[in-house]
């Protein structure tokens, strides 16, 4: 859209200081993190907000191997990697089934997990943490990923639905005329369809798995995941800021190679999950 | 002997009967078209025969054989959608080889069919494309490759040229009329257009609001209609029709007195009946004279529509090779009897 008027150009000058400012109170956290990061403990104390004077990586290699970050970093991609997978593939099924099959009951079973949309995690942990007890899934990596599926299922079921539900059903008759089972369809046809909705939910839920605390601090409380782990690192009297900083980092560091090389469709998903869903 | 056979067939959607006693058989070979205003279950009936809607009652034979309940694929069918239902991340190849994959096809087999349709339907040069990077002549194509591949002994057709435009849609009639007769296969299609039904077809079914009301020859149901919905729903302009009453010595239109036909069926003074006349009847220099008003000249070069008004104020339309007449001019409208086709005020044919 051109801008003509200088006028018009006056108003964009305007809206972009509380636009900047903004920018600013997102950038100036991640400034903080990676600038403290470097200082060792009295450095922080004596000069908080200046900037590093003799940066070292000591705090990263003490949060990796001390802090035992390394480890719990591996649990996080391990359960990540898992849940993400096994939404990705539950949601598409039952997209599947819902959008385009016809059976008794389906649009029951659609509201039914649409309300289960409406029920917030903190309600239900009591149960939860009794059902995992009972599964004998507590401190348990498979545990942590069915957790993470379960809680995640409704909204991924929700959106692959949608998303198929805009497909023209005559795809499916075409591949069932062609011979194809329902199980050939879904692999053949509906799967690569889906691939803009499930690109989305797998950087979402990718998202959600990683930052999480609450879910894991229940499940896996002998092994943690990272975020259980920079958690910990705060004690209740002292924190060393650095350590912490530098655990940050490390932790936040895949959730950035992520965003930098889907940013695109990242982009494109939340337009999917608006226009298209 | 007759490749397909339905017998009482009927489809319920709910409370909605949308296919009622339909029984036909269609030969081995045959081009038969369905053709119908929308919403009278041409579509539904192609899609019971090809599996994709569940016969409510009766029955369908394939072959000799019950397909009621047998699964889509295996009735040897073949159909091409009406918005073509390309799989839109295969190219042409793997789309028009997708069915023969499912089947586990030797990889030299599948190759060789897929050269082979691509040749009959020139897309060899397109077939490493998507379909997103075709024309929609050129995805018709796949579609129809697509159907071919799989060798089947019925082609179905849903409204295949709807989405093309007036001079593809024409050319890709004819290829279809050239496929139906290099290939021979029994080809059921369906359309709401009766130009591509009485271009194409061997044999034509009229379907309305779920029942038939006639089939036969293109041309037996364009001379001989047995009611006034086939009568209008054939031809292009329609039928004119006009009311009138018996009368003694003739029937009474509004002030013009036509003479009685020879109908085999003996008619009453006062009994109420439609004539139908077609606008190509309209254009005699001697017979029954309509005088009328012109109203609107439609000239398509090779000949002219005119819409006229009679004076007792019914519109007629005539078609008029050469004419001069302009709005507004008077025009004596002449047919000869022999052409006329009478019906009772129910809608049935007076024979």
């Amino acid at each position: 859209m051109a801008i003509r008027s200088t006028r018009e150009r006056w108003i964009l000058r305007i809206a972009a200081v509380p636009m900047a400012l903004l920018a600013l109170s997102c950038l100036y956290p991640v400034f903080f993190t990676l600038n403290n990061a470097l200082k060792d403990n009295k450095g922080y104390i004596l000069n908080r907000f200046g900037l590093v004077q003799d940066p070292s990586v000591q705090n990263f290699v003490d949060a990796w191997g001390r802090a035992h970050l390394g480890q719990y970093l591996l649990n996080s991609v391990t359960v990540t990697l898992g849940a993400v997978a096994l939404l990705l593939l539950t949601s598409s099924l039952a997209g599947f089934a819902l959008a385009m099959l016809r059976f008794p009951m389906r649009r029951v079973l659609f509201i039914v997990i649409l309300a289960s949309l409406m029920i917030p995690v903190q309600v239900v942990l009591v149960p939860f943490y009794r059902t995992m007890l009972a599964l004998n899934l507590i401190n348990t990596r498979i545990g942590l990923i069915v957790a993470y599926t379960a809680f995640f299922l409704p909204f991924c079921v929700y959106l692959m639905t949608a998303f198929y539900a805009r497909l023209p059903r005559e795809l499916v008759e075409a591949a069932r005329m062609d011979g194809a089972s329902l199980l050939q369809i879904w692999w053949n046809v509906m799967l690569p369809m889906g691939r803009p909705a499930l690109l989305t939910l797998g950087i979402l839920n990718t998202l959600y798995c990683w930052n999480d605390v609450l879910i894991s601090l229940l499940v896996l409380q002998r092994e943690r995941t990272v975020m259980v782990g920079i958690a910990a690192l705060r004690g209740e009297y002292t924190t060393n800021v650095p350590l912490l900083c530098a655990g940050i980092a490390l932790a936040s560091a895949p959730i950035i190679a992520i965003y930098v090389f889907f940013q695109r469709q990242i982009v494109d998903g939340i337009a999917v999950g608006a226009v298209k869903g | 002997m007759a490749q397909i056979v339905l017998d009482q067939l009927n489809k319920r959607f709910g409370a909605v009967d949308v296919l009622r006693d339909v029984s036909l058989s269609i030969e081995k070979g045959a081009f038969t078209v369905f053709v119908g205003p929308s919403g009278c279950g041409k579509s539904t009936l192609l899609r019971c025969i090809a599996g994709l809607e569940e016969i409510t009652s009766g029955t369908l034979t394939i072959g000799g054989r019950r397909m009621n309940d047998v699964d889509p694929a295996e009735r040897g069918l073949a159909m091409v959608f009406q918005s073509y239902a390309l799989y839109p991340h295969m190219t042409v190849a793997d789309n028009m080889s997708f069915g023969l994959r499912m089947a586990h096809r030797p990889k030299a087999e599948i190759e060789e069919k897929v050269a082979k349709a691509a040749a009959i339907l020139q897309l060899e040069p397109l077939l490493q494309r998507k379909p997103a990077a075709l024309s929609g002549g050129q995805r018709q194509r796949v579609a129809i490759g697509r159907a071919i591949v799989r060798d089947p002994q019925v082609f179905l057709f849903d409204e295949p040229l709807s989405n093309l435009d007036a001079e593809l849609r024409v050319q890709t009639r004819v290829e279809i009329a050239k496929l139906h007769q290099t290939l021979g296969n029994t080809i059921i299609y369906v359309t709401h257009d009766q130009t591509e039904a009485m271009t194409l077809a061997d044999q034509i079914v009229v379907l309305r609001a779920g029942k038939v009301e006639q089939v036969g020859p293109p041309m037996d149901l364009y001379e001989d209609p047995d009611n006034l919905f086939v009568a209008g729903f054939i031809g292009s302009p329609r039928m004119n029709f006009l009311q009138g009453v018996v009368a003694e010595g003739g029937v009474q239109i509004g002030a013009i007195t036509v003479p009685l036909p020879q109908l085999s069926t003996p008619l009453t003074p006062g009994q109420s009946l439609h004539l139908g006349i077609r606008p190509e009847d309209l254009d005699q220099t001697e017979g029954v004279t309509l005088p009328a008003t012109v109203e609107v000249v439609e000239k398509l070069g090779s000949t002219a529509f005119v819409h006229c008004r009679l004076d007792s104020g019914e519109v007629l339309v005539a078609e008029q090779r050469g004419t001069a007449a302009k709005p507004g001019h008077r025009l004596d409208l002449r047919f000869a009897m022999a052409r006329t086709r009478w019906f009772d005020p129910a809608g049935l044919r007076l024979r």
